[in-house]
């Protein structure tokens, strides 16, 4: 059983003599090579101790190629670069090397051993067989099976230097199989589930004044008498402590508790003799008296309740309160005991005309573990005289939540959020806010199942029930058929449907039932190779013990070492570029047939698959590890300084990326677009915070922007510059570094380790600018910054959540603080002059080739799941130039890797 | 509240206990308890470095006259124990942002022009000679961060790398430690030896589906087919463990359950009980442990993000920085409390044969050279007490084998090693 691939190399090396060379000729061997004009430099100032003459440390540089094209080599200058960047070398006494063209050597040469570790580390075009990562895992589990699994407990399969699609980083462990095992288990019982209450409707309604007024009465009263009992049993306290027996003791507790709050003098009690015990006032001790008692509770509290209390609303329904969850924060219902399955809540809610329109939204969610997180966050668009009904589609899954809320956005973000809010209410009024959102019911609806997945169609015949008996043979036909299914197409080996059997046989004869043998089986098919893993064998032998000379599934060997994909293994490969899935009916009909190979149906398939929905699970995962939109979670932005950048307001911005990508998707649009654009795809939350006019909903649209906007384009997105900041303060370098990465294409070599700090200027009030001018000094820093710092500068004008400003400043405590006007103004490394944030924007707009070409790099190595090299310029350039001939329509990018060779091969 | 309480106060009485109280459960129940007590191991890594200018003592002050800095100030009842070594590193390691993944086996990332490649680490070459009269060869435990292979420790499932270079995956909470460690089914032995041959039942079938895959693919694919039989292999050897132990009870743990949820400081504390645990009931000899960096700030009430901590200046992330150190000190000196109040059979303690390293590849912000390397406990036989500063580049390989030495193993080399650290050698 050779492989094919072998066969031919066989063949290959049989004609070897001459006829080798026949081959496809390729781009030119890769060669990362330093330039020349260095040699001056290192033989002034390196040779005399690393040359052939002294040796210094062992090492000598003047041997040193510069052409770096092994390992060895690479090392030695990797040894180099280290030593320059440290500081290290020159050693202190030696003549030093200046500071312009050490900087220039410097960036010159950790270019170079980028470049130089991008091509030794070729794969030569082989794209090695990979396992799921997490994400497609539990979308394969959901189309398979109908299920919606949680699949957050398996590694996340995320890595630092790439995608999670990337095979060498997937690996595999007993512990993982462990998980894949019980993730099995547990995601065909959730079908069964599914599959036995398919037919169930149900539906209850919860009324939000059920209970309401008599609770909310209750508290307060409680609060009341809780504040006379404390201020009887402190009176008494002073009493005794006025006894002249108490003089020295209250003296001093009075001493001890200066600048304390009052309270702390009542939980002395015990010390001044006569004096009663807290207990004797209904209370549990000292810490329960002055806690229910305190000024907050009744200073802040007790008059928002009251006022709650009086509300004519509150008969038919419920006003949501901010802060406060003895009032009404949260509006909880639950369905305990329902079963799984796909769900509608409905929430039939009215927003005030009094309160601002940023407040007229709610924030809706599954369970009651972390208070802080949500799930969505939808405008109120209903009014008292004509609510309006809310649906949230949700699936419960087996093991899953049952419990539901309603809260006002922005007021559990955190802890002292409400607070902060409050704080507004009171400075008003006195009282607190006025109530923004009102909800008359909420309703939870299971709906009917959907049609069977394929995996559960695959089964009908032996799902049963717990006593069903099914003859051996029919259990065969249908482990025969779910694999089928489960391999995307692919037969299970005889000898593993024989020994599926015998487990299913093995627990029944050990008296275990149907169901819970099945469910062993199934978990195993599972856990399988074929299941886990993109197999591709190219069909060096048919399943079926077909030849291998079958036209559909023959590969042939190529120049760069890689083999042809069969039909089915394209479907596959498709799919989970385009969908993170597997293959629906109609895409794998057209691999068995073999049709899939012809490129115009290849392409239609391309286009289908971009247009259904599941796309989402190419665009989001895709975009997110591209841009590095990761870093949008690395801090918590401060609420105090930002506090409409609220978690809504974040995942809004966040979903600005997607849906604006999507957009130029749906409509095959430039991807220049992202650079620069007269539109912005927003919903009305984000509307209202770009303050741009006429948008409502909570669906993203396209606004038509002003031409003065700084809107339009990822560089006008709140998500991208709440990414390039601290969640304080914007992050110039970061931004810098960004732009050159992501949208011009000349990315900074990896921050070099053991490059000296500079701590010199801290403590110091000073301006960003001037703060960073200080890596200009050094040139180990310089040769980087002067690219990154002065494009950061240029994005000032936004500050760390993404609004515009025209003025910075900056404070320390113990300091002082300072305040600038932004200044945007400057120029590119060895480049053109900007004297604005627009023009600035202008001119990476103007660079739209370096922008593609980043992309374009970026979707062959997510798509591919390998490493690019030197050998895929030939694909790169297509597709640059396809694109460009269409004003760089994104499909065009897509259609072009799809129809490649790279993409069609392994 | 009162849980976590309770869960204290009885760990440290328990803990107090007289060690025949769990010698019973130490190997299969007819074995004598050895003569000499075994040799453990204990690697806990910070991920981030310290605050190098009060973690590191004075570079002049070596030998037993160093004034301890206050980073390491709560270690001050302990100081007689430990021994800080500086000049360290590891010289492969370029990744500012990966504290632990390379830490234990100081490999080349790039060997073979390979685009991610590591080697054994430490605790794994340790694992393969103590583990095998264990019930678990060894103890892999996590911090609870969200991104624990996010910047700080680096790639990576723990601190453990497999002889491959694979990562070893383990546990992320004391609650699930725990469980592994000591959770015991009501569950006869017959039965316990059905559900072993079923189990292997279940590995023989997707391995005849693994088998019959192998024979038609091409080379780069068998490469990752063979990580699955890897793993398939590493639950037969679990299962043959399981087997030999089948007749041995989980050993009654010393420590009630610990609650689930606390993160950060009490975490780390809770973690350090189990792993004491783990030791006095002979269940593993080899633990390793990466740190939470982002929970444990959060738990002191730190509002610096951890990777700003890192890249810290005078002023707030300073602080921060520093108080992480002391944080991490704290607790380090409680675990050494804990491991010199367990009695072994001979009547010394289980400091005296426990080898504990607490460390990380990075030394601070971005500098990967001097990596901070706090060596205690008596396992391995070096001096304690000691401050000692070893030639520049000495490899980090070299101290990890002296202490595989010292731990009886015979090692030729480690990683990138030279040989041993001889002023390391009592």
């Amino acid at each position: 059983m050779i492989h094919p691939c072998f066969r031919i190399l066989k063949i290959a090396s049989f004609l070897a003599a001459g006829a080798l060379i026949a081959l496809p000729s390729r781009a030119q061997e890769p060669a990362a090579v330093i330039p020349a004009k260095h040699q001056a430099l290192l033989k002034e100032h390196c040779i005399s101790c690393h040359g052939a003459e002294k040796q210094k440390g062992k090492f000598r540089v003047d041997e040193l190629p510069f052409t770096i094209a092994d390992n060895l080599n690479a090392e030695r200058w990797q040894k180099v670069l280290n030593a320059l960047n440290s500081g290290e070398m020159p050693p202190e006494e030696e003549k030093q090397l200046p500071g312009g063209a050490k900087a220039d050597f410097l960036d010159d040469l950790s270019k170079v051993m980028v470049e130089a570790r991008r091509n030794l580390g070729d794969t030569k075009g082989v794209i090695a067989m990979r396992r799921l990562n997490q994400r497609e895992y539990g979308n394969t589990l959901r189309d398979l099976l109908g299920v919606t699994m949680d699949v957050r407990e398996l590694p996340n399969d995320k890595n630092s230097s790439g995608f999670d699609t990337a095979g060498s980083s997937l690996f595999m462990s007993g512990d993982q199989f462990e998980q894949y095992l019980e993730l099995g288990r547990e995601s065909v019982n959730e079908a069964f589930e599914r599959n036995d209450r398919g037919a169930l409707v149900k539906k209850e309604r919860f009324e939000a004044e059920k209970g309401l007024l008599e609770r909310v009465s209750k508290s307060l009263k409680k609060r009341i008498e809780s504040r006379v009992a404390y201020n009887k049993w402190t009176r008494a306290v002073d009493k005794a402590a006025a006894l002249p027996e108490n003089k020295t003791a209250t003296a001093d507790l009075r001493k001890a508790g200066q600048g304390k709050s009052a309270h702390l003098f009542y939980h002395s009690w015990a010390e001044i003799s006569g004096a009663p015990s807290p207990v004797d006032y209904g209370f549990i001790d000292a810490q329960d008296a002055s806690f229910a008692a305190s000024d907050g509770t009744w200073n802040r509290n007790v008059p928002y309740q009251s006022w709650f209390l009086s509300q004519a609303e509150n008969q038919t329904g419920a006003w949501l309160t901010v802060g406060d969850n003895q009032v009404n924060s949260y509006f909880n219902f639950n369905v305990h005991g329902w079963p799984a399955g796909d769900y509608v809540v409905r929430v039939r809610a009215a927003a005030s005309e009094k309160v601002l329109p940023e407040r007229r939204f709610i924030e809706f969610g599954m369970g009651g573990g972390n208070p802080f997180s949500h799930e969505s966050t939808r405008m109120v668009a209903g009014t008292l005289a004509e609510p309006q009904i809310i649906e949230f589609p949700v699936t419960l899954t087996a093991k899953g939540q049952r419990t539901f809320f309603v809260r006002e956005r922005g007021t559990h973000d955190d802890d002292n959020q409400p607070n902060l809010k409050q704080n507004v209410g009171i400075q008003e009024n006195g009282v607190g806010l006025d109530f923004a959102i009102w909800i008359d019911w909420a309703e939870v609806e299971r709906l009917p199942a959907k049609l069977p997945a394929p995996g559960m169609r695959a089964l009908a015949a032996v799902v049963g029930d717990v006593r069903s008996n099914i003859p051996p043979g029919e259990l065969h036909k249908a482990l025969e058929d779910f694999c089928l299914e489960a391999f995307r197409g692919q037969k299970a080996s005889p000898g593993f449907l024989k020994r599926l059997v015998e487990v299913y046989a093995d627990r029944r004869g050990h008296g275990e039932n149907h169901r819970v043998a099945l469910t062993e089986t199934l978990a195993l098919v599972l856990s399988s190779p074929r299941f886990l893993y993109l197999v591709e064998p190219s069909g060096a032998v048919a399943n079926d013990g077909g030849s291998v000379s079958d036209p559909r599934t023959a590969s042939k060997r190529q120049s760069g070492g890689a083999c042809n994909l069969s039909a089915l293994e394209l479907a596959s490969r498709l799919s989970y570029f385009l969908w993170s899935a597997p293959p629906d009916e109609a895409l794998r009909e057209l691999g068995a047939s073999g049709a899939l190979l012809k490129p115009e149906i290849l392409s239609a398939q391309t286009t289908r698959l971009l247009d259904d929905p599941r796309s989402t699970g190419f665009l989001r995962p895709f975009l997110h590890q591209w841009l590095r939109m990761d870093r949008l979670d690395f801090f918590r932005f401060n609420n105090v300084l930002y506090p409409d950048f609220d978690m809504s307001t974040k995942e809004a911005a966040r979903m600005e990326v997607y849906e604006t990508f999507a957009y130029v998707l749906r409509e095959n649009r430039s991807l220049r677009e992202l650079l620069k654009s007269d539109y912005a795809v927003v919903n009305g939350l984000l509307a209202q915070y770009y303050k741009l006019v006429g948008v409502s909903g909570d669906q993203f649209q396209v606004v038509k922007l002003a031409v003065d906007s700084p809107r339009g384009g990822l560089l006008g997105m709140a998500a991208i510059h709440g990414m390039g900041s601290n969640g304080e303060h914007s992050s110039p370098i970061e931004r810098g570094a960004w732009v050159l990465r992501k949208l011009l294409n000349d990315p900074p070599p990896p921050a070099p380790a053991n490059v000296p700090q500079l701590s010199r200027l801290e403590g110091k009030l000073l301006t960003t600018r001037e703060r960073l001018l200080a890596h200009q000094e050094q040139p180990q820093c310089a040769s980087c910054h002067r690219k990154i710092d002065p494009i950061g500068f240029g994005l000032e004008n936004f500050d760390a959540v993404g609004q515009w400003r025209d003025e910075d400043s900056y404070e320390r405590s113990g300091v002082g603080r300072k305040k600038w006007p932004v200044e945007p103004a400057g120029a590119f490394h060895k480049g053109p002059a900007f004297g604005s944030y627009f023009e600035l924007r202008d001119l990476i707009h103007a660079r739209a080739d370096g922008f593609s070409r980043g992309f374009s790099l970026a979707l062959m190595q997510y798509a591919l799941g390998r490493s690019i090299a030197f050998r895929d310029e030939t694909l790169v350039g297509k597709m640059l130039s396809e694109a460009k001939s269409q004003d760089f329509a994104l499909r065009s990018f897509i259609h072009t890797l799809v129809l490649s060779e790279e993409f069609r091969s392994k | 509240m009162i849980k976590r309480r309770h869960f204290l106060r009885s760990s440290a009485a328990t803990l107090a206990l007289p060690f025949l109280e769990s010698v019973g459960f130490r190997k299969f129940a007819t074995a004598a308890a050895p003569a000499t007590p075994a040799k453990r191991m204990i690697f806990i890594a910070m991920g981030y470095g310290v605050t190098q200018e009060t973690w590191f003592p004075d570079r002049q002050q070596t030998g037993r006259g160093f004034v301890l800095p206050p980073g390491l100030a709560p270690l001050a009842r302990h100081k007689e124990d430990v021994t800080i070594v500086q000049g360290l590193s590891n010289r492969y390691s370029e990744d500012a942002h990966a504290g632990s993944t390379f830490w234990l086996s100081g490999a080349n990332p790039h060997e073979g022009g390979a685009v991610f490649h590591n080697g054994i680490s430490a605790d794994q070459v340790a694992a393969a000679a103590f583990g095998k009269e264990t019930r678990f060869a060894s103890l892999q435990l996590n911090g609870s961060d969200k991104d624990l292979s996010g910047p700080g420790h680096g790639q990576g499932l723990s601190l453990a790398w497999d002889n491959r270079g694979k990562p070893i995956g383990g546990q992320n909470s004391p609650l699930a430690a725990f469980n592994r460690l000591f959770s015991a089914e009501n569950i006869s032995v017959e039965n316990l030896r059905l559900r072993l041959a079923q189990k292997r039942s279940l590995l023989d079938t997707v391995l005849e589906e693994a088998r019959d895959l192998q024979g038609r693919l091409a080379k780069n694919d068998l490469d990752k087919l063979d990580e699955y039989f890897q793993g398939i292999r590493e639950i037969e050897v679990r299962l043959s463990k399981d087997e030999q132990w089948q007749s041995v009870p989980k050993p009654k743990s010393p420590l009630q359950a610990p609650p689930e949820g606390p993160l950060g400081r009490e975490e780390i504390r809770l973690m350090y009980d189990l792993m004491a645990a783990a030791l006095q009931t002979d269940s593993t000899r080899v633990i390793t442990y990466r740190l939470p960096i982002a929970n444990l700030l959060t738990s002191l009430g730190v509002k610096v993000a951890a990777h700003d901590m890192s890249h810290y200046n005078p002023g707030e992330r300073m602080e921060a920085s520093q108080r992480r150190d002391v944080a991490n000190s704290e607790l380090l000196a409680g675990l050494l409390d804990k491991l010199k109040g367990v009695p072994e059979a001979n009547g010394s303690r289980l400091f005296d044969h426990t080898t504990v390293v607490f460390g990380s590849n990075i030394s601070n912000v971005h500098n990967l050279t001097n990596c901070p390397t706090l060596i205690t406990g008596g396992g391995a036989s070096v001096k304690l007490g000691h401050h000692i500063v070893v030639s520049k580049d000495t490899p980090l390989c070299n101290v990890w084998l002296t202490l595989l030495r010292g731990s009886g193993l015979e090692l030729e080399r480690h990683g990138d090693s030279s040989g041993v650290v001889k002023e390391l050698i009592a």
